[in-house]
């Protein structure tokens, strides 16, 4: 086999991906729900699930514009022609 | 050490310091390999049928597969009546077995040398054949462990960008397509046309992905053709594609509609679906639509949590401000209440008492009045007894009677002689009055 693997890096990059976003927002919503949280854990608790819930909009905005359809083989011809110029 | 079949010792000179024997004609050598091939053991070979063509007389084509290939060549009249006899119609692609044994031509001084795998027969593969091999690949591939790392690739639910890779007229196209639709996702949809299911369909699916996998935010590729026969999907079984996705750090979703064999590309697939639009659902893994309504009502409890978290707060604190005055005032309420109990009580109390009081006071009023009343109407009986009997026992009554009692002159009685004679003079009382006496020992 003499191809390369292709994708040497993971995808996410160490980012907060949308599904961790999301479950933690659940648990946070479920844990402020049940009245246990002191003062001090509610207002951090609000403040990350206010994070979080900016990053699951800015994800679900990102895809919810318009689909954008590419074609691999202009966008190689492209980058090619840009790495020869 | 020389072969028999090796042509004869020549008689021109060789290379200089040279210890290898010739030279020979090269006529005479390649009659002796012709030979020497000739010889070996004729067997039967399986491969993919490519670049057929037909000479007048021979017939022209190669056998491949994932490894190797060989040269092949026929009599024309033997293969077309092969093909006659058996309702054969080989052209490139298919998988073929063909039976025979190396053969060399050997050319001349007008025309070109060749090594060729002469076939006297022939047949088209069987699926059995080729589920064979693909089995024999498959348990190679999970010995190696490659049909599980694709699963265990984390699979983003909302990837940014999303390649496909499939035939640029097939239907799969406008099926991922509208199933993205669906789900309301409206990202970067990077299209991969490749053909899907000849001899070049592998290489260019994996050169794809490679590239695929090398544009920015693409988290997942589809990989989809429509149904076809077991033949057809070859292309999707080829070793070096599966080796390529296995290796893949992006997942890749199979699309192959098949409803039986499964290829080895669903095998080492992170996941297999058996339509386009299924793997389109799979690449997508939520309802964008109903994610952004979810999200919003996220916000919107989280908002309101917020608010509850302070006002409910500021309600306790106001509350316990106003604990401690409520607190006295129970206190003062309770204790005016325990007084009037007290007083109640202490009422209660002093009226039983003064009510005892006077019983006990009639009580003792009547026993008093019944007393007195017994005293005077019994006490005049006791007091003539007590006359009577006082009277039996009065001095004065024994003197009537004749005695007479001895008195000191100082009035001391004297009841013995002892005391008479230490008194010396003594006074005697009689009934009718009292004589003074000396005495005198006898």
């Amino acid at each position: 086999m003499s191809e390369q693997a292709p994708g040497q890096e993971p995808p996410q990059g160490g980012k907060l991906s949308y599904e961790a976003a999301s479950a933690r927002i659940e648990e946070i919503i479920r844990r402020l729900d049940s009245g246990e949280a002191s003062l001090d854990e509610t207002l951090a608790l609000l403040s990350e699930g206010k994070t979080l819930i900016e990053l699951c909009a800015r994800e679900l905005a990102a895809v919810g514009d318009a689909l954008q359809e590419l074609r691999l083989d202009e966008l190689v011809s492209r980058l090619e022609g840009t790495g020869d110029g | 050490m020389r072969q028999a079949s090796s042509p004869a010792e020549p008689a021109g000179a060789g290379i200089p310091g040279s210890n290898l024997s010739g030279p020979y004609p090269v006529g005479e050598y390649a009659a002796a390999l012709r030979s020497k091939l000739r010889s070996f053991t004729r067997v039967q070979l399986i491969g993919e049928l490519v670049n057929l063509r037909a000479a007048r007389a021979r017939v022209y084509f190669e056998l491949r597969d994932a490894t190797g290939a060989i040269p092949c060549s026929a009599w024309r009249d033997d293969w077309e009546a092969t093909c006659a006899r058996e309702g054969l119609a080989p052209q490139d692609g298919m998988q073929i077995v063909v039976a025979g044994g190396c053969d060399y031509y050997p050319g001349s001084a007008s025309a070109s040398p060749g090594f060729s795998f002469a076939v006297h027969d022939l047949r088209v593969a069987g699926e059995g054949d080729l589920l064979a091999r693909i089995e024999r690949l498959r348990r190679q591939l999970r010995s190696e462990g490659l049909l599980e790392r694709q699963k265990q690739l984390e699979r983003p639910l909302l990837p940014r960008a999303i390649g496909v890779i499939t035939g640029e007229s097939g239907k799969a196209r406008d099926d991922v397509r509208a199933a993205l639709q669906r789900r309301g996702w409206r990202g970067r949809l990077v299209w991969a046309f490749t053909p899907v299911q000849d001899r070049h369909a592998a290489p260019a699916i994996c050169r794809a992905l490679g590239d695929l996998a090398a544009v920015a935010d693409v988290e997942v590729v589809i990989i989809a053709r429509g149904g076809g026969s077991l033949a057809d999907l070859m292309a999707l079984s080829d070793e070096t594609l599966c080796r390529t996705v296995a290796m893949c750090a992006i997942p890749v979703i199979a699309s192959v509609g098949h409803h039986t064999d499964r290829t080895l590309l669903d095998d080492v697939a992170a996941v297999s679906c058996s339509t386009p639009t299924h793997a389109a659902e799979a690449a997508v893994g939520i309802d964008c639509v109903r994610a952004r309504t979810e999200a919003l009502a996220a916000a919107v409890r989280l908002r309101e949590h917020g608010r509850r978290a302070v006002v409910a707060r500021a309600r306790t604190l106001t509350m316990l401000s106003r604990a401690p005055a409520g607190r006295l005032e129970r206190q003062r309420g309770l204790l005016h209440q325990r007084l009037r109990e007290l007083r109640a009580g202490a009422r209660r109390r002093m009226g039983s008492e003064r009510a005892l009081a006077h019983t006990r006071a009639v009580v003792l009023g009547r026993k008093a009045s019944s007393t007195l009343i017994d005293c005077r109407r019994r006490r005049p009986r006791e007091l003539e007894q007590l006359a009577l009997a006082l009277a039996g026992h009065d001095p004065q009554r024994t003197l009537e009677r004749g005695y007479a009692l001895a008195f000191s002159r100082g009035g001391e009685p004297l009841s013995d002689t002892g005391a008479a004679r230490t008194a010396r003079e003594l006074r005697l009382r009689f009934a009718d009055g009292e004589v003074d006496v000396d005495v005198r020992e006898p």
